[in-house]
C-alpha cells in the first residue's frame, strides 16, 4: 500500500513506524526532501525521550557515565516505545533495562528503580499523615477484633522494593553533580527500600527485608491480624506481635500512614 | 461554545528554572503559559507552585499531547485530566497543536505533521469539537512547524486552518516562528500564510528561536533554544499590523533557558514592535 492511497489511520501507523525504526522503508514516491524531513522527526523522537530519561535518572547517569547511560537510554527507547500521553511513562521499566544491560553492576538497576519511584511519589496525590496522637485517638476504643481487622491507608504512590546494595550511601555519594560511580559491595543481607514523601520532598529509607514484606502486604490491603499471622510463620506469634507493633510505630513516625480502615 | 474575548498583553512560559523568580517577586509580565501535561498530575510541588503563580497572574494552559489529528480520536484519560486542571486553574486560554502525536499503539511525544486532506480536516474538526464540548470552552489551536509535506495534500495549511476554525469555532494561537520555519522548509511565502488565516480568530502569538539550516541539512528546525531571529521579528511586526484585535504575545523558550532578565529584555522587544504597529495602524 502506498501512503497516497492510505486512509489517515493507516498513514499514521505507517508514519510512526518509520519514526520509531530507521530501517522501515519510506513510502513509494518519497524523495530526498521527504527523507530529510523524516530524519528530523526520527531525531526529535529519540532525543526527546532520551532527554526525558536523563532528567528523571540523573543519579543513574552520574553513576554509569554519560556515554553508557546514553546507550542504555537509546536501547530502552527502541525496545520500549512509550504508549501513554505523559513523558514520565518513557521511564517505565528503565530499571529493568539497566538490570539487563549492566549485569556486572547490579546496583545500577536498583538505583534506577529508586529514581523512578522518587519521581512517581513526587507528583502523587497530597495527603495528611496520621500522627501518633491521631492514631491513638482513632484506636482508643479498639477491641481485639478491631485490631485484628485494622487496615492501614498509606500515602498514595508509595513504593517498596528489595535491594542488595546500600542505596543510602550511593544516593548520598551522587548528590555531588560531579560524582561518578565507585566500586561497591553488596549488603550483608538484602534489605527493602521504602519510598515516600515528606511534605513536597521525595525520600526513602532502607529497612529489613521482613519489614519490607510487611509493608508491602499492608499496602496491598492485608489486615493487622493477618500481618501478625504472616510474621508468626517466621518469628513465632509473641515475637510477631511485638515486631508488627514496631513496624506500625515506624510507619506512623515517618508519616507514611494517612488513615485507618476496618 | 463560549466566545474568547481578546486579551492584549505580553508573557513568558513558566519554566522550572524561573519558579523562584515568579514566586518571590513581581515579574513584569501580563500572563504566564505552562505546558499543561507537566501539571496534569495528582499533587505535589508542581501543582502548589502553579496555584501560587495563578494567584498573581493569568495562566494559559498549553498542551502538547492532545493529538487532535489522531485518526483514533482523543485519549479521554488525558482529556479528563486536562479538564480537572482547567477547573482548578481557571486559565485564560487552553491550547494545543494542529498535529498528531500518537497512534492506538504508541506515542511519539513529538508534533507530527498531518496530510492536508479533507479526511484529516474532518478528523481534526471532530476531535476539536469533542475536546471543546468536554472542556466546556473554546480552545486555541496552534499552527505547527513541519519538516515534510505529503504528496496527497489537497490544500494549503492556511486554508486547512481557516476551514478548521470555521467548522469548530476554535480560536488560533499563531506561532510566527512556526510559520517562518515551515515557509522556509516548504517554499511558500509567510505573508501569504498570514493573509490566508482568519486573523479575527487569533488570540495569542508565540515567538521563538529556531536552528538555521547548515551544511548537509537544508531543513530549519523549531528548537526554542535561542533568541528570536530578525526575520521572525519582521514577520511578527507584519502580523501585528494586520491583526484587527489585541492578542497575547509570548516568548517561548524550552531549551538553553537563560536567566529571566534576558527573556524579559527580549519580551520588551515584542512590546516595542507591537506599539509601533499600533501607532502605524492609528496613523
Amino acid at each position: 500500500m502506498t501512503m497516497a492511497a492510505a486512509p489517515l489511520a493507516d498513514l499514521q501507523h505507517e508514519f510512526l513506524a518509520q519514526v520509531l525504526d530507521d530501517d522501515t522503508p519510506l513510502p513509494a514516491g518519497w524523495g530526498a526532501r521527504h527523507a530529510a524531513g523524516m530524519a528530523v522527526y526520527r531525531n526529535n523522537y529519540r532525543s526527546a525521550l532520551i532527554d526525558a530519561l536523563r532528567a528523571t535518572f540523573e543519579r543513574t547517569e552520574r553513576w554509569v557515565g554519560a556515554d553508557a547511560f546514553g546507550r542504555a537510554a537509546a536501547h530502552h527507547v527502541i525496545s520500549h516505545p512509550p504508549a501513554g500521553w505523559t513523558l514520565d511513562d518513557a521511564g517505565i521499566g528503565f530499571h529493568s533495562t539497566c538490570a539487563q544491560l549492566f549485569t556486572g553492576d547490579p546496583e545500577v538497576g536498583e538505583l534506577a528503580w529508586l529514581e523512578g519511584a522518587m519521581l512517581g511519589i513526587f507528583t502523587a496525590a497530597d495527603s495528611t499523615p496520621l500522627d501518633a496522637a491521631g492514631f491513638s485517638a482513632a484506636t482508643a476504643g479498639f477491641g481485639e477484633d478491631d485490631w485484628a481487622g485494622l487496615q492501614l491507608q498509606f500515602q498514595p504512590g508509595m513504593a517498596v522494593g528489595q535491594v542488595e546494595y546500600d542505596l543510602r550511601a550511593i544516593w548520598q555519594h551522587l548528590a555531588d553533580e560531579d560524582a561518578t560511580g565507585v566500586d561497591v559491595t553488596p549488603l550483608d543481607q538484602p534489605m527493602a527500600c521504602i519510598v515516600w514523601r515528606e511534605g513536597e520532598r521525595s525520600t526513602f529509607t532502607l529497612v529489613s527485608a521482613v519489614e519490607g514484606r510487611a509493608f508491602a502486604a499492608m499496602q496491598y490491603g492485608m489486615s493487622y491480624g493477618d500481618l501478625c499471622a504472616m510474621l508468626s510463620d517466621e518469628l513465632g506469634m509473641e515475637q510477631a506481635i511485638m515486631q508488627a507493633g514496631q513496624f506500625l510505630g515506624h510507619w506512623l513516625a515517618e508519616g507514611m500512614v494517612v488513615g485507618l480502615a476496618r | 461554545m463560549r466566545n474568547i474575548k481578546p486579551f492584549g498583553g505580553f508573557g513568558l512560559g513558566l519554566r522550572r528554572s524561573h519558579y523562584a523568580d515568579f514566586l518571590d517577586g513581581d515579574v513584569p509580565v501580563d500572563f504566564v503559559e505552562v505546558i499543561s501535561e507537566n501539571f496534569m498530575v495528582d499533587g505535589g510541588r508542581p501543582l502548589r507552585i502553579l496555584d501560587e503563580v495563578r494567584e498573581k497572574l493569568p495562566v494559559i494552559l498549553h498542551g502538547v499531547s492532545m493529538s487532535i489529528g489522531s485518526a483514533h480520536g482523543l485519549d479521554m484519560e488525558h482529556l479528563d485530566r486536562l479538564k480537572r486542571l482547567e477547573q482548578r486553574i481557571d486559565p485564560l486560554f487552553v491550547s494545543d497543536h494542529l498535529c498528531w502525536t500518537r497512534t492506538s499503539a504508541h506515542n511519539s511525544h513529538d508534533l507530527l505533521p498531518l496530510p492536508l486532506t479533507e479526511e484529516a480536516l474532518e478528523v481534526v474538526c471532530a476531535n476539536i469539537c469533542n475536546a471543546q464540548d468536554h472542556l466546556g470552552r473554546a480552545m486555541l489551536i496552534e499552527n505547527p512547524s513541519s519538516y515534510l509535506t505529503f504528496p496527497q495534500d489537497e490544500m494549503r495549511e492556511w486554508e486547512f486552518i481557516a476551514e478548521m476554525a470555521r467548522r469548530t469555532g476554535c480560536y488560533l494561537l499563531l506561532d510566527v516562528n512556526n510559520i517562518y520555519v515551515s515557509a522556509q522548509n516548504h517554499g511558500f511565502d509567510a505573508r501569504d500564510y498570514l493573509a490566508g488565516v482568519p486573523l479575527d480568530r487569533v488570540r495569542q502569538i508565540h515567538l521563538a528561536g529556531h536552528t538555521p539550516a547548515e551544511d548537509g541539512r537544508e531543513i530549519i528546525i523549531d528548537t526554542h533554544d535561542r533568541d528570536v531571529c530578525d526575520a521572525v521579528w519582521d514577520l511578527y511586526a507584519h502580523a501585528m499590523r494586520l491583526l484587527p484585535q489585541p492578542v497575547a504575545t509570548m516568548i517561548e523558550r524550552d531549551d538553553k533557558i537563560p536567566p529571566l532578565p534576558e527573556l524579559l529584555a527580549e519580551l520588551d522587544g515584542a512590546r516595542r514592535i507591537a506599539a509601533e504597529a499600533q501607532q502605524g495602524a492609528a496613523a
